[in-house]
């Protein structure tokens, strides 16, 4: 039989949901042919609301950040200008192309990947709507301060979303802003740090402005979801040590790298790695030896990609298959 | 399926670097034989021939003796000699047994030189069929060439098993120049390349890609003609994007000039900074439209010498349109002008707004 291929391409962490979470799904399976309780939803609400402090009135969930961001993106393209980077999350990218009636792309350009703030001040003249993904996937760094985001929230003719989905590695949020900001949302998704990428957990918290365009935007959760993820918010201390597993094991990744391949991987705030390489068609020589990264070759100069820190052993197995195909295959001498 | 592909080696590119000529355009490399210089192009071309994996599928069209038939000689793969060359070899063999081999039905020609080599070719045959360019000049400036030997083996090795195909730059680089010192090039013109990124791209991420480069330049020109202003001339600069504006305007394009256009109309084609400035005197609003050199990212100065210093002061910053696809965007690190006046070139760096789509700009740091 095959062996599975290891996957460091979607940002997934590697450690599975906790015994009770697994337990708690499965129970909810035996009522399948009902729908999620209504009452259960707003649990989940209340849950999310204390994680991320702040009134219940301001969280909205959805199956997925990415349907919100869309969604945003929808409701508030005409008349406004929307402003992303580039590279940015590409579900927001495809969202924006395919709604905006005047896109503006800021380029993060490499070696440093830096955002400069007065660019994005000076784009800010008429009504917009901002959407920074804070850390940037996938260059993996913060774009933002609280002081930019100030001054970006001050411009009453600015919607500004920072879409949070790393949220837990980099420690950096600005959801206690919005609440004296009306004009600021976060998005955030149980994806990532809550080991639930399975359940499609994604989840806002919304300055009031968004209130209205959301009034009637209520998704039903699947049943194994909604109570997956209450089990999870119920002890969020099995995520957190899933977390500084993740993050030791991305400053291992990052050092044995850059010890041995001098200085080709980013530094990074989340749970994966940006890599630049100089050998050819890299995505497929690893996935030759089992091993899935991500292409960026459609966002970024050739030689991009970006690797997932995955559990030790996987990280071990893509140290050893990267360094291997370097120095077989690069231009430069190790 | 089997592919026929050609293979030419210019026997003599290369070999001006070990002994520090910078070059062999012309008679430099007979000076480079004095100096003890040694053929490289040959160990490259066995390189890429190894590294084929699928060469079961490929029947091979090679040039005569050192440029081509001797690398293949002793090795499992078939071929047929296409031309006749004598003991020295020149840029007209080149030029003539491509277009032999393509008269001959090649599908793909591989070819192993420099920035030169890669001019011949250009004008032997232009776009007719793709390219593998192979590194093994001493000036490879033009993006048209592979990263490596083995990327040129993977290059063929995809388009044996069929992908499609992406326009990269032929540059001209001034040897002189590049002796002294100095980058001194311009856009020379373009070949297609099999585009070995489309197969690059991961699950997630490869579901929204752009359409073809084709489509998107179409795009781009139609934007940009509808929202052309009466009452303004403007200069097109060189490159194919800026052509498809032409194109949709109706308006001559010399693809590697710089062309006039006011309300819709031709005033001047190929025009040098002479007419330009004589231009200037008839139309008080100008515009300027560029397209980044593929590669290195080049806006001015490269590839647009007649774009002087004196012309852009009379055009000003924010007069200077700047169009390209996204997938060409994406791929340059940014933008970059070398307009040979620094203080200018200043004022040029920070940041440009390119119309990238219909609905869509991007904001790019220009360097210099």
């Amino acid at each position: 039989m095959l062996k599975e291929p290891i996957k460091l391409n979607m940002n997934e962490v590697a450690y599975p949901p906790s015994e009770e979470i697994i337990e708690t799904a499965r129970k909810s399976l035996m009522d399948l042919n009902r729908y999620s309780d209504p009452e259960d939803i707003e649990r989940l609400l209340g849950l999310l609301a204390d994680y991320s402090g702040v009134p219940k009135k301001h969280i909205i969930q959805s199956p997925g950040s990415d349907l919100l961001i869309r969604e945003i993106i929808h409701a508030y393209s005409k008349g406004r200008k929307i402003v992303i980077v580039s590279p940015s999350f590409f579900p927001t990218v495809q969202a924006a192309k395919q709604f905006a009636t005047e896109l503006i792309s800021i380029r993060l350009s490499p070696p440093d990947f830096d955002l400069n703030p007065d660019l994005l001040l000076d784009q800010l003249n008429e009504p917009c709507l901002v959407i920074l993904d804070n850390p940037n996937n996938p260059t993996g760094k913060i774009l933002v301060d609280r002081r930019i985001v100030g001054s970006i929230v001050e411009r009453r003719d600015v919607l500004f979303v920072v879409d949070e989905a790393y949220y837990e590695f980099s420690g950096v949020t600005f959801a206690d802003m919005v609440q004296e900001h009306p004009n600021l949302a976060i998005t955030r998704t149980m994806d990532k740090a809550f080991s639930l990428a399975g359940a499609r957990i994604g989840y806002m918290i919304a300055g009031e402005a968004f209130f209205d365009a959301f009034s009637s935007f209520y998704m039903i959760l699947p049943r194994p979801s909604l109570y997956a993820a209450i089990q999870a918010l119920k002890n969020p201390d099995y995520m957190r040590r899933n977390v500084c597993r993740v993050i030791a094991e991305r400053e291992r990744v990052w050092e044995t790298l850059n010890d041995n391949l001098r200085g080709q991987a980013y530094k990074s705030v989340t749970n994966f790695l940006l890599i630049k390489t100089d050998v050819f068609n890299i995505v497929e020589k690893l996935a030759n030896v089992g091993i899935r990264v991500s292409d960026l070759s459609n966002q970024l100069p050739s030689g991009f990609i970006r690797v997932s820190i995955g559990n030790r052993e996987d990280n071990d197995a893509f140290i050893t298959g990267y360094t291997k195909i370097c120095e077989k295959y690069s231009q430069k001498k190790y | 399926m089997k592919r026929t592909i050609g293979l030419i080696v210019n026997p003599v590119a290369g070999m001006g670097g070990s002994v520090g000529l910078k070059g062999t355009d012309g008679e430099m490399y007979k000076k480079a034989l004095e100096l003890g210089a040694k053929p490289v192009t040959p160990e490259r071309t066995r390189d890429v021939l190894s590294h084929i994996r699928n060469r079961d599928r490929i029947t091979l069209f090679v040039a005569p003796g050192k440029m081509g038939e001797r690398h293949v000689e002793g090795t499992d793969m078939s071929y047929k000699v296409i031309g006749k060359v004598g003991r020295d070899t020149a840029a007209e063999d080149t030029k003539r047994i491509s277009e032999e081999m393509v008269n001959n039905g090649i599908e793909l020609l591989v070819f192993v030189g420099g920035d030169g080599t890669a001019r011949d070719i250009c004008d032997a045959i232009s776009s007719k069929i793709p390219v593998v360019a192979v590194p093994g000049g001493v000036k490879v400036f033009s993006s048209v060439f592979s990263v490596s030997a083995r990327a040129a083996a993977e290059m063929i090795e995809a388009f044996v098993e069929s992908t499609d195909l992406i326009e990269e730059e032929v540059l001209d680089i001034d040897e002189d120049a590049f002796r002294e010192g100095r980058l001194a090039s311009k856009l020379y013109g373009y070949l297609l390349v099999p585009n070995v990124k489309k197969l690059l791209q991961g699950a997630k991420e490869a579901s929204g890609v752009t359409g073809s480069a084709v489509q998107d330049k179409l795009a781009v020109a139609k934007y940009v003609v509808e929202n052309m202003d009466r009452g303004i001339l403007y200069l097109f600069g060189p490159g194919t994007t800026v052509k498809a504006i032409a194109d949709e305007l109706g308006v001559p394009k010399t693809l590697l000039g710089i062309d006039a256009v006011f309300e819709g109309k031709s005033v001047g084609t190929d025009v040098n900074e002479k007419r330009i400035l004589g231009l200037f005197n008839k139309y008080e609003k100008r515009k300027i439209i560029l397209t980044p050199i593929g590669g290195n990212g080049f806006i001015l100065g490269r590839g647009s010498k007649q774009f002087t210093p004196e012309v852009i002061k009379q055009v000003d910053r924010e007069n200077i349109m700047v169009v390209a696809t996204i997938d060409k965007i994406n791929r340059l690190d940014c933008l970059r002008v070398d307009t040979g006046d620094l203080g200018l070139d200043r004022l040029l760096s920070g940041y440009m707004e390119v119309t990238v789509g219909p609905k869509e700009k991007m904001m790019v740091k220009v360097r210099c």
